[in-house]
């Protein structure tokens, strides 16, 4: 019996995916979001984000901006939506855009949360926890 | 509704900078905007505001010349997808007249050469008054 040990199960971390293809927007959000203990992995543009969604899904956020090159944002929900292994993670667009048109066009195709620029620290760590909190929410009910 | 969440809470934010800071906003960089970053940490213990200001400046200038490239060869798609983006960090940190010309580039027909010409000249002086002000800043920062 001496070799008896418990072992806890590591605590998985909240990873969250990030798709924008501005350098200055990628470092603001990965370090806000490791100061909230999430564990970013970063798309430059639409269609690295679409590779990255392709063999991993274990995300318990995204967060995509509007305009990408290549894939637009839209494009990345309706992917996400339309795959049942990417269906339960919330997605949060971003985006510079003043059109009220596409907020609704983001909820429409499946977007739980709309951010738009210019946005403060403050803002953005609300969103995440909100954003993080509704997965959360969404396995408890 | 989670938008609303947000929204409200940012809107509480707002209200408490803007009585905080008074009134140190001005044209071409709005000081408080790029302050609230302050609070950020960076991951190795450096200014996280100097961080922010050394990213835009090294990364802004191949996109302004991208811009224009794209206007000397009609381009207009790539013209206002790069204006856009330049417009999302610029008014983040602070910048509105650059984000307000990009604004501007990305709204406009595009019909006319002089005036996209023009718009693109704007946004080159626009810059180097906001690189001054970024600079002006980030040497503040560091005494």
């Amino acid at each position: 019996m001496s070799g008896f040990q418990i072992r806890f199960k590591e605590p998985t971390p909240n990873r969250v995916l990030i798709a924008d293809d501005d350098p200055v927007m990628t470092h603001m959000l990965t370090t806000i979001l490791k100061q909230q203990h999430c564990q970013p992995v970063v798309a430059n543009d639409g269609r690295e984000a679409y590779r990255i969604l392709q063999s991993d899904s274990r995300f318990k956020a995204a967060i995509l901006d509007m305009s990408m090159p290549f894939l637009e944002g839209l494009d990345i929900i309706h992917y996400m939506r339309s795959e049942r292994r990417l269906r339960r993670i919330p997605i949060m667009m971003i985006t510079a855009e003043q059109n009220i048109k596409l907020m609704t066009d983001s909820f429409s195709a499946g977007a739980t949360a709309f951010l738009p620029k210019p946005f403060t620290p403050e803002q953005l760590e609300s969103a995440v926890r909100l954003l993080i909190g509704s997965q959360n929410r969404r396995r408890a009910n | 509704m989670l938008v609303e969440q947000v929204a409200r809470l940012s809107n509480e934010r707002n209200g408490r900078l803007a009585k905080a800071t008074g009134s140190i906003t001005n044209d071409i960089l709005d000081v408080a905007t790029l302050r609230a970053f302050e609070k950020v940490e960076s991951e190795d213990g450096s200014d996280f505001v100097i961080e922010l200001i050394d990213l835009y400046l090294e990364t802004t200038p191949p996109r302004i010349q991208a811009i224009r490239k794209a206007a000397f060869e009609k381009e207009w798609a790539v013209l206002k997808h790069i204006a856009h983006t330049i417009k999302g960090s610029s008014s983040t940190l602070g910048l509105h007249r650059v984000a307000q010309v990009c604004q501007e580039l990305e709204a406009t027909s595009l019909s006319s050469s002089d005036v996209v010409g023009g718009l693109v000249k704007a946004l080159e002086s626009r810059f180097v008054e906001a690189r001054e002000a970024l600079m002006a800043e980030r040497k503040r920062r560091l005494q």
